[in-house]
């Protein structure tokens, strides 16, 4: 069965899964006439019905205008442009919500909870870059996504970064996408759009610690490409294993290498492979052992991570207002804290007995083990399973954009004598 | 080897920068506290509704008179008063009738809670009980009985004239109109854009309505902040009420939570969460205040409820009798005050 007709049935599975909900306004809020100044809220305020459509419109069009400029016009320039427009229209206009990838967390509660009901434009803002990355590649990141467009931009002396340690840092988006899910998926908390590191440009608000995060990450992104695309992006990641089976995907050259070479440092992030040479015999055979190794190894891999991921699950909990509530109570009760925190005064104020807290609680951290028992285990997957790619000699024999690295930007285009000689062509018709 | 120095200043300086940006952006993560467990939130978000219940003491039109009534109920739901200036109090699957200087008269046994309570113009009375209206002649003696039409529904407040009973159903945002044998003959306040009628705002359950002499309904619209009133066809002939926090307003999510009519075609109306008894003129104009939170009782807790739980059980019920004295049923403290013009 070809690849795509593979993927439909799962996508549409996971489509199901997460049946979108219609919001209305249940009754207008009053309106207080004194000298109390109403604080701005540091969300963005719900939209109206027909921004939302607009805003799916939009998308759909930046997607398939993206798709056109980086497999047909070829084009840097034109990108750019792009590029620039979605970073006002979705970054500064919008504020940055929804963006797909704060998306992951209403998708993981609307999944494990079928209370939650999932606003249908954030189900269309999850869904519609994975369909265009499975027919047209990471296009969506090319020029769509405002927090790539950010790094983008500030991207002015570029660094390498070793193969090795780009593969290790990569396990930290793993890791991040693993805690998003869980987090989400026990209705403890959005952690990816809690910790998003450009949000606070877009709203031009933040706590100070988020400002820190925030300029700290911009100013890595001034040397490193993209940093937060590569190493924390969850969106990114799975972007990454769709991108692996896209019908199209972008190429260096627009129709034959030359091996020039002149395309081998041009890309920023590391995403264009060089022709392999032969692995010498006693190399081979050597990786041909620790690949064996690696592979009998895995479920050790995974039975470690599962362990570890269950003895932290106490400590995971905590990120559950009732978990943390019941231990803060605990600790009050027991008069190991003197004061009082908001959550605690509201909570003695509720009339709702400690026993009902204490079991409320307990219920959640059950969730937590199985969620962190199974999201460790996931993690030793990925990472046993990251060394065995680096055990497997792949045969190529062209430069070639990565298939799942590149994130479709375009500056490997102008490196390619040979996109010269198809735009001289193409002119001259 | 000048230019090579300067390379390996340059690449040591990104170093530099690289590993400041990092260490910062992993100690603002560590040390950041979005939960607001390690810290409390700040005085501007405080919940403090001291300085609104400070009521300036010439708006005070009303005292006081006689002991406050101390009833014996564990729940009380309505109070209504009769035209000789009896107290009837619905609560505990009864009814207890009460002299103005609070001595019980006499106690009519329900078999189920009451929620709402009406007097007749025949002397008897008109009780709800959740989705069941009974009527009881003066004795206290059933004389019909029957259910709401919907399953679910809840009556908090009964009104009547001589062909019509009106009952309140706070669930389904409507008013039942009953002919005195209890069929259906229509319904009041649905959402109807056709007939200009926005519909019923109800975030808790309280929901009152009152007869008044000139034929029109006058109805309660708490979400909205409304009182509005209505022909007993059901169409909507004028409103009046805003919201605010502010003495001639109704705070809160929903206010007023019930109100009666005084006899020169005024209302008297009571708010939860921020006690306030107040007088408006017919038309709706602010006249002033019966009772604050002062001669309530309430100002430690100045608060009646502070969860939803509790907003949605407790509060206040207003009677005025044809003298234009108020008596306000404190639901939490189960009695009953007694209020005149000063």
């Amino acid at each position: 069965m070809p690849r795509i007709q593979r993927a439909v049935p799962i996508l549409v599975l996971w489509i199901l899964c997460a049946v979108p909900a219609f919001c209305i306004e249940r009754f207008p809020p009053p309106q207080f006439e004194t000298d109390y100044t109403l604080k701005e809220p540091t969300t963005p305020m719900p939209r109206g019905e027909w921004l939302q459509i607009l805003d799916v419109v939009v998308l759909v069009a930046a997607l398939s205008l993206a798709s056109w400029l980086v497999l047909k016009k070829r084009s840097r320039k034109a990108i750019v442009g792009l590029m620039l427009f979605c970073l006002v229209y979705f970054g500064f206009w919008r504020r940055g919500c929804i963006c797909p990838i704060g998306a992951i967390g209403n998708i993981s509660l609307g999944i494990f909870n079928a209370d939650y009901g999932i606003p249908w434009v954030v189900v269309a803002f999850f869904f519609l870059p994975l369909v265009f990355t499975l027919f047209f590649g990471r296009t969506f990141c090319a020029a769509v996504c405002p927090l790539g467009a950010v790094q983008d931009i500030v991207l002015l002396k570029p660094l390498t970064v070793p193969h090795w340690l780009e593969a290790t840092l990569r396990l930290v988006a793993w890791l991040y996408l693993s805690l998003a899910v869980l987090f989400a998926a026990t209705a403890s908390a959005f952690i990816i759009c809690r910790y998003d590191p450009f949000v606070s440009f877009f709203r031009f608000s933040a706590n100070p610690a988020m400002w820190v995060i925030s300029i700290s990450m911009l100013v890595i992104a001034v040397f490193v490409g993209r940093p937060y695309c590569r190493f924390l992006c969850p969106y990114g990641l799975i972007l990454r294993q769709i991108g692996r089976i896209s019908l199209f995907r972008v190429t260096i050259t627009p129709d034959e290498c030359i091996h020039c070479r002149l395309c081998e440092d041009a890309c920023p992030f590391g995403a264009i492979d060089k022709p392999t040479v032969q692995w010498p015999q006693k190399e081979y055979a050597k990786g041909k052992r620790r690949l064996l190794l690696l592979v009998l190894c895995l479920p050790i891999f995974i039975a470690g991570g599962t362990l570890l991921g269950y003895k932290l699950h106490p400590r995971l909990a905590q990120v559950h207002p009732d978990v943390e509530l019941a231990r803060r109570v605990r600790l009050e009760q027991a008069g190991v804290y003197k004061e009082r925190t908001d959550a605690s005064d509201a909570f003695y104020a509720s009339g709702q007995s400690q026993e009902q807290l204490y079991e409320k609680a307990a219920a959640k951290q059950k969730q937590f083990a199985v969620g962190a028992s199974i999201a460790g285990g996931w993690m030793g997957l990925v990472a046993g399973m990251s060394l065995i790619q680096y055990s497997i000699f792949w045969k190529r024999h062209e430069y070639q954009a990565q298939r799942s690295g590149c994130v479709a930007c375009g500056r490997c285009y102008n490196a390619c004598p040979r996109h010269y000689i198809w735009l001289k062509k193409k002119k001259t018709g | 080897m000048k230019e090579r120095m300067g390379k390996f200043r340059s690449g040591l300086l990104i170093a530099f920068v690289l590993i400041l940006a990092v260490a910062a952006g992993v100690i603002a993560f560590l040390l950041s506290d979005t939960s607001g467990t390690h810290v409390a939130l700040g005085p501007e978000y405080t919940y403090d509704i001291k300085q609104y219940a400070e009521i300036d003491p010439a708006l005070i039109l009303y005292r006081q008179v006689g002991e406050t009534i101390e009833t014996d109920f564990e729940n009380t739901h309505a109070i209504a008063v009769d035209a000789e200036g009896r107290i009837y109090v619905a609560g505990d699957e009864r009814i207890a009738v009460y002299s103005a200087d609070g001595n019980v008269i006499k106690q009519i046994e329900l078999g189920a809670e009451p929620t709402c309570l009406a007097i007749d113009g025949n002397g008897g009375m008109i009780v709800g009980l959740s989705d069941t209206i009974e009527m009881l002649d003066a004795p206290g003696v059933e004389t019909a009985r029957w259910k709401a039409p919907m399953p679910n529904a809840l009556l908090t407040s009964i009104a009547t004239d001589k062909n019509n009973i009106f009952a309140a159903d706070a669930v389904n945002k409507v008013i039942w109109r009953f002919d005195r044998k209890g069929n259906v003959i229509g319904k009041v306040g649905e959402k109807d854009e056709k007939r200009n009628i926005p519909g019923i705002v109800i975030p808790s359950p309280y929901f009152d309505i009152t007869m008044a002499p000139d034929g029109l309904l006058r109805v309660v619209n708490p979400g909205r902040h409304l009182i509005e009133a209505y022909t007993v066809q059901g169409d909507r002939e004028w409103f009046w009420g805003k919201a605010s926090v502010g003495i001639e307003g109704f705070s809160g999510c929903c206010n007023p939570i019930n109100f009666a009519l005084l006899p020169d075609g005024g209302f008297v109306t009571c708010e939860k969460g921020l006690v306030r008894v107040k007088v408006y003129d017919a038309d709706g104009h602010f006249v002033g205040v019966v009772a604050g939170p002062d001669q309530l009782g309430w100002v430690e807790p100045l608060r009646v409820c502070e969860t939803p739980e509790q907003c949605s059980s407790k509060g206040f019920d207003v009677a005025a009798d044809s003298d234009g004295r108020i008596y306000i049923l404190d639901m939490v403290r189960k009695n009953v005050r007694i209020f005149e013009k000063e």
